[in-house]
């Protein structure tokens, strides 16, 4: 699929793209976490387009996921409106806090701690300890 | 091979149960409220069956009774009971505990080949009326059997358990619980409907599926199964019962069995559960708020800074700590990102930086996914929930690592610049239209 964007033309794999998708976004709704970290790649890397495309782009592809998945979970019952209250606005919190604190670390420093930080939770999930 | 067919049915299975589940949650908010009022007065906490000057071990022959009564008639959040009564001489008893007011889901997917016909039978069996809590309380020696019991690790069986403690002849109250059971088949999944409704149960294997549930619903030994009963050889028996904390508000009953006949009157307490505690009615738990809140707004903070959805850490942090069935903290973490995506878009689409083509198509095989995801959820039991969210965070993880090396580096400063480039002319553009 040919794809436009500021004046430039692309071309879009969309077999890749949307195979890619589907699997990321049953993934992602049946664990309950967004999957950007992973559409990211999936879109610059498989995909082959620029950043700058993707930001916006995958967001808004991501965003439809999280809807249906949410409308979803509901539907099952597995939504907890009080758990989601408590936890909602620390959420938005948490979004205005960490800008402001992204600008003064240094972005591999925490990119390295992150992922030990997850190797970490990774083998506790698994059982290793 | 084997892994991948089963993973293929269970996916083909998601899509014919959906529809009878979603009717049933319709349903279940429909549940009555608790009656709560009248149980606080009913203080008087013997509760016995008619005769209380209980035989002693000659006098067989005198109709046999059990009799309770318990020292309090309320805790705050869990705490310590003392039960006390008197039993038949020389007969073992077992203290049946459960919560009278609050009911939650439990589900159970048997997808194990029968042991005669070989068969899978595929059947989803489903209940909205298990007791929030329920624990049997065997006589004391029998402390030795249930360690056996811990010793099969995960794959401990709970009708195994209660026939080696000899409990079964006290389980009453969850064999009596009203269960669905679903049967799939594949042209009724192809077709998208709901898998079809079996004929109810006998009251016999109505009991043993009450017995997966429960062990699917609570998952560990020392949750269901206590060996607490001190018996004396003249049939006074004395039981400490500890009540955990985080548990379901509202009134809870106790009884006293010998066998299937001979049970106590039920003895009731009240357990009580006070603000900053808070009950999750389907969570089925009782948690301090202040956890779940603080625990969010750090890791939705440290999720800024990596650049990477809190709920990769959360979920699974949420699931080690609290006592949340996993489909309801994947439920529940879900949405909570919604408003952060849509005011994300919304930006985005003020200076024209989203190509909607490109994103609602992959959209919409996001929207695939994210139909089928949810009920997988269900379908998996914990462990293989654990499992599975293990290698998907081994991969984040190896996926942050690789974003630190200096290949990636170098054309990521490049794409930086080009993209704030971008951005700095969009906005211009966006403004000067305005």
């Amino acid at each position: 699929m040919k794809v436009e964007f500021w004046g430039q033309e692309f071309e879009a794999n969309l077999v890749v793209g949307c195979i890619g998708g589907f699997l990321i976004a049953i993934m992602s709704s049946m664990f309950g976490f967004g999957g950007g970290p992973f559409m990211v790649p999936l879109m610059t890397v498989a995909m082959r387009l620029p950043m700058y495309i993707v930001v916006g782009s995958s967001l808004l592809a991501i965003f439809f996921n999280t809807l249906m998945g949410s409308v979803r979970h509901y539907q099952f019952g597995n939504f907890d409106l009080w758990l989601f209250l408590v936890m909602f606005p620390a959420a938005i919190l948490g979004g205005y806090i960490g800008p402001k604190i992204a600008k003064k670390v240094n972005p591999l420093i925490v990119k390295r701690v992150a992922s030990a930080g997850l190797l970490i939770l990774a083998l506790n999930l698994l059982g290793v300890f | 091979m084997k892994k991948n067919k089963s993973m293929f049915l269970s996916f083909i299975l998601s899509m014919c149960l959906t529809v009878p589940v979603w009717a049933q949650d319709a349903a279940s908010t429909a549940q009555p409220a608790s009656t709560q009022a009248p149980a606080a007065e009913q203080q008087a906490q013997t509760a016995q069956v008619s005769d209380t000057k209980a035989p002693a071990p000659q006098e067989a022959a005198k109709p046999e009774t059990v009799t309770i009564q318990i020292d309090k008639t309320s805790l705050n959040n869990g705490g310590e009971i003392t039960v006390t009564g008197k039993a038949p001489a020389g007969k073992p008893v077992y203290i049946e505990v459960w919560s009278a007011d609050k009911k939650v889901k439990a589900n159970f997917f048997d997808s194990k080949p029968d042991k005669e016909t070989g068969k899978i039978p595929y059947i989803l069996y489903l209940t909205e009326d298990m007791p929030a809590y329920y624990k049997i309380f065997a006589p004391k020696e029998m402390k030795d059997k249930i360690a056996e019991v811990k010793k099969e690790g995960k794959k401990w069986s709970f009708s195994d358990a209660l026939k080696k403690t000899g409990a079964d002849a006290a389980y009453s109250v969850p064999a009596q619980i009203k269960i669905d059971r679903y049967k799939a088949t594949i042209l009724a999944s192809i077709i998208g409907s709901r898998g079809e409704l079996l004929p109810p149960m006998d009251a016999k294997e109505n009991s043993k599926r009450s017995m997966q549930l429960l062990k699917s619903r609570f998952r560990s030994v020392d949750k269901l199964l206590g060996a607490d009963v001190d018996i004396k050889p003249d049939g006074t028996f004395t039981a400490k019962l500890k009540i955990r904390e985080g548990l379901a508000p509202g009134n809870y009953k106790v009884v006293a069995a010998v066998d299937k006949k001979l049970r106590s009157e039920p003895a009731t307490f009240e357990n009580i559960i006070t603000f900053p505690n808070m009950y999750f009615s389907n969570a089925g738990a009782s948690l301090n708020l202040i956890w779940p809140f603080l625990l969010t707004l750090v890791i939705s903070i440290f999720g800024v800074l990596m650049g990477a959805g809190g709920g990769f850490i959360l979920n699974p942090i949420l699931i080690s700590l609290f006592p949340i069935p996993h489909p309801v903290v994947a439920g529940t973490v879900m949405p909570t990102v919604l408003f952060a995506q849509a005011s994300g878009i919304a930006n985005y689409s003020k200076i024209k930086f989203i190509n909607w083509k490109l994103g609602i198509a992959i959209g919409i095989a996001m929207l695939v996914g994210g139909f089928i995801g949810p009920k997988l959820t269900e379908l998996i039991t914990l462990d293989q929930f654990k499992f599975l969210f293990g290698w998907v965070l081994i991969i984040l993880s190896g996926l942050m690592v690789w974003q630190t090396t200096p290949g990636y580096l170098a054309k990521n400063k490049k794409e930086q610049a080009i993209l704030k480039e971008f951005k700095k002319r969009a906005e211009e553009a966006a403004k000067a239209k305005a």
